[in-house]
């Protein structure tokens, strides 16, 4: 690899940066969507072998020439899970290939695109802070942090105002501002302790997440809660407060004006970090503290302030998931900041990439509802694809080998863009390959694929 | 900063350590604990004095001894893998696979029944140590075969364990938490296998070759390979020895209450990355991380008979005070030295 001896940069900035800023943007991708088939694999072989051992009356898939009977279906499950997420636009079993009934204005493409919003400012959130050399894996707690700022202060102003669509701008602006600020203040607790006491961001924002979500649940149990409640949540936040679902019908509790607000933040972010002073400062100390300071950037003050605008994401994305999906907070917080890492990750934390990124986990997460629906596989299967899909974005050179392997070229599966799929095929093989040298279960799965 | 508490004489101490940090660190804890005591004798209807009650109470052992084992364990293995150049930050999943491979394979071989003469509770205790030696592998292969990025690996690692246990649980017993065996391990085997493994690190550390190859591993790999010593495999054998150590604790976790509890941050509720910090605040020594593993799971089992006893501070927050004391812990000894070439990937030269 190239620039592995480039200087004395920290090892962590070095570690966690290098894999993505020295590779092409195409390389990249192919890498992300290599990842993706190899999980898809891999979740195949787990479902096989989880469907062999689990008990059931009746097989519901058949292996063909074997004739062994399974309890799941690995290929239902992958059918219901892509398909069901978009609504069902392919007809399965029926005549036709298209679904006539189907529209895009349903209740699972909607609830599909109401998780897609939410991870982009979550996957924000996490890239921001890659991208100045810091791994923020508190965007967790920052939401949680900002949804319970937003919810009170929402909460509290409402009244002042007349109910009306106007007070409704002003309250929805002024709640999202504050689920910024309270996700920016936790997020600068972890760049502070960082800066200038040198505690590993990585440790202080993951016992923060447990910090956070025990003193919001705390303070809504014993001063907010709603009268009468049987969870611990606050009031409902007015109708005219929340972001209102155009189009979609309203359980699916997604509103194409708060994916307008993401796909604005995506670009202002880009704009920020690409070619703004500040997102210079940003970069640099990213991908060498040391050279920054010379050149005349603070980069103990940069490292707050990356983690504050990390964490402000993070509460605007617990902004929006109140005035968006529930109404008000709520003690079972979604996986969201969680997710936000693998969106991150496997954007190559570009804010460009956080759009295709979040989809597709928008896609696992509204797939996961339907497979809880329609099969019998737990849908926890989906938390398992997100750490598989993380696994293999982390070792590009493991494609890389077997780009080489499959006679792809010594540049890896970075070659031509239209051998993409001969491409994901060699790879397979050639894990399958791998497999026999090592217990690599991962790269057995990569054989099964294709099986 | 000079500390004053390295100056203190300790005879034994003195000839078993010779890191004034670490020794430092056992006088405080032992200074402490002695000041506690004191004050809970000379007033005992204060809250000293129920907190000197509480601290040393046999139950508040049998906790404490319950809680720590987890931590220390993975702790210690965290020390192999991270002196070898490995930084594994999946403790945390080697973890909770273990905690879940244990309490499954027990239950298949059932309670009261033994293989070759072994009751199936020791044998759930082997499997989870296998499930996590086998994943630490996974994790080892990625890291040194593939050059993966170790902390986006080990993110992996815990992410996969948190979604594989609650998966096959509910696979298996249809839930995410599965039943009570009905049997469990002791805590006094927990305090055993506690000190042995911590005893036996340090040995292996500081007094065989083995520990001489793993610091040259991660401070100086050319150096290592230089000898003729692969640098690979000292590495494999450190993040093996992550995953053998992490099992233990994850399965003595479980085994203690004979339970594996898959809902949320499943049973091992962030004692991995406890383990981490643990490994870090003892200085990667394993006297020093035994402390620290019993001073965080000591702070966990008081604050659960501090509920006990009806203080009026609700369970959740007192829950978070060990989550807190870490945070505090890493800001005031963040400044540990990293290994030189930890987290670097070492090619090796023809």
């Amino acid at each position: 690899m190239s620039g592995r001896d480039g200087g004395r940069l920290p090892a962590i900035v070095r570690r966690v940066l290098e894999p993505f800023v020295d590779r092409s943007v195409a390389e990249r991708v192919l890498i992300s969507l290599a990842a993706i088939l190899l999980s898809i694999g891999v979740g195949f072989a787990i479902v096989l072998v989880s469907g062999r051992i689990a008990q059931c009356s009746t097989a519901a898939w058949t292996m063909p020439v074997t004739g062994l009977g399974f309890c799941y279906d690995p290929i239902e499950v992958y059918v219901v899970l892509f398909n069901g997420a978009l609504g069902y636009p392919f007809a399965v079993g029926e005549p036709g290939i298209f679904n006539a009934a189907w529209t895009p204005f349903n209740l699972s493409f909607g609830l599909t695109l109401s998780e897609t919003t939410l991870l982009v400012f979550t996957g924000l959130s996490v890239a921001v802070a890659f991208r100045a050399g810091l791994f923020n894996i508190g965007t967790q707690g920052q939401l949680v942090v900002g949804a319970l700022a937003t919810a009170l202060t929402v909460l509290a102003i409402a009244p002042l105002l007349p109910a009306g669509p106007i007070a409704g701008v002003v309250v929805v602006a002024v709640g999202t501002l504050a689920g910024a600020v309270g996700g920016g203040l936790w997020g600068a607790i972890p760049g502070a302790l960082k800066a200038y006491a040198d505690a590993n961001e990585v440790i202080t924002t993951i016992m923060l997440n447990f910090v956070a979500a025990n003193v919001a649940y705390v303070l809504v149990l014993e001063v907010f809660r709603a009268e009468g409640s049987s969870v611990v949540a606050t009031r409902y936040v007015p109708e005219y407060a929340q972001f209102r679902p155009w189009l979609f019908p309203n359980s699916s509790d997604f509103a194409l004006l708060a994916l307008l607000v993401a796909v604005g933040f995506i670009g202002g972010l880009y704009y920020a970090v690409e070619h703004t002073p500040f997102g210079y400062d940003l970069r640099t100390s990213g991908v060498q503290a040391a050279a920054a300071e010379y050149g005349g950037v603070n980069a103990k003050l940069t490292t707050v302030r990356a983690m504050t605008l990390s964490g402000a994401l993070g509460g605007v994305g617990g902004a929006v998931w109140v005035l968006m999906s529930e109404g008000r907070w709520i003690e079972s917080v979604p996986d969201l900041g969680f997710d936000g890492i693998t969106v991150s990750i496997l954007a190559g934390n570009n804010p460009l990439g956080v759009l295709p990124a979040a989809f597709l986990f928008g896609l696992l997460k509204g797939g996961a509802l339907e497979i809880g629906f329609r099969t019998d596989v737990p849908t926890e299967l989906v938390g398992v694809l997100r750490g598989l899909i993380i696994l293999f974005v982390a070792m590009p050179e493991f494609f890389r080998m077997a780009g080489r392997y499959a006679g792809l070229g010594s540049d890896g599966p970075g070659g031509p863009g239209t051998s993409g799929t001969g491409g994901e095929d060699g790879e397979s093989e050639a894990s399958g390959d791998a497999a026999g040298s090592g217990s690599d279960a991962a790269a057995v799965g990569g054989g099964e694929a294709d099986a | 900063m000079r500390n004053p508490l390295a100056d203190v004489p300790v005879p034994l101490l003195d000839d078993l350590i010779d890191d004034e940090y670490v020794r430092s660190l056992v006088v405080g804890v032992v200074g402490t604990l002695g000041l506690l005591g004191l004050f809970g004798l000379l007033f005992p209807g204060s809250v000293a004095g129920d907190l000197a009650g509480i601290v040393f109470s046999t139950s508040t052992a049998a906790s404490t001894a319950r809680l720590a084992a987890p931590i220390v364990l993975a702790g210690l293995g965290g020390i192999f893998a991270e002196k070898s150049g490995v930084i594994n930050i999946g403790l945390e999943g080697l973890l909770i696979i273990s905690a879940f491979a244990s309490v499954y394979v027990a239950s298949v071989v059932g309670i009261g029944n033994a293989v070759l003469g072994i009751p199936a509770i020791w044998i759930g205790f082997m499997a989870g140590i296998a499930a996590s030696t086998l994943l630490a592998g996974v994790f080892g292969v990625v890291c040194i075969e593939f050059k993966a990025d170790q902390i986006i690996a080990g993110l992996a690692v815990w992410l996969i364990a948190l979604g594989l246990a609650p998966f096959m649980s509910t696979v298996f017993f249809g839930g995410v938490n599965t039943p009570n065996l009905g049997a469990n391990v002791g805590w006094r085997y927990s305090a055993v296998m506690v000190v042995v493994a911590t005893v036996a690190s340090w040995w292996a550390l500081n007094r065989t070759a083995f520990g001489k190859h793993l610091e040259a591993s991660g401070e100086n790999p050319k150096a290592l390979d230089t000898v003729g010593v692969s640098v690979s495999r000292v590495r494999y054998a450190g993040v093996l020895l992550s995953g053998v150590l992490s099992g233990v604790g994850g399965s003595a976790l479980a085994l203690s209450i004979g339970q594996f509890v898959g809902s949320g941050e499943t049973m091992v509720q962030g004692k991995g990355f406890i383990a981490i910090v643990a490994y870090l605040f003892g200085n990667y020594n394993p006297l020093g991380t035994l402390g620290a593993g019993v001073l965080f799971a000591g702070l966990d089992a008081i604050q659960i008979r501090l509920q006990q006893l009806g203080y009026a501070v609700p369970d959740t927050l007192v829950q978070t005070i060990p989550y807190v004391v870490v945070i505090v812990v890493l800001a005031l000894v963040g400044r540990t030295r990293l290994p030189a070439a930890a987290g670097d990937h070492y090619e090796t030269e023809e």
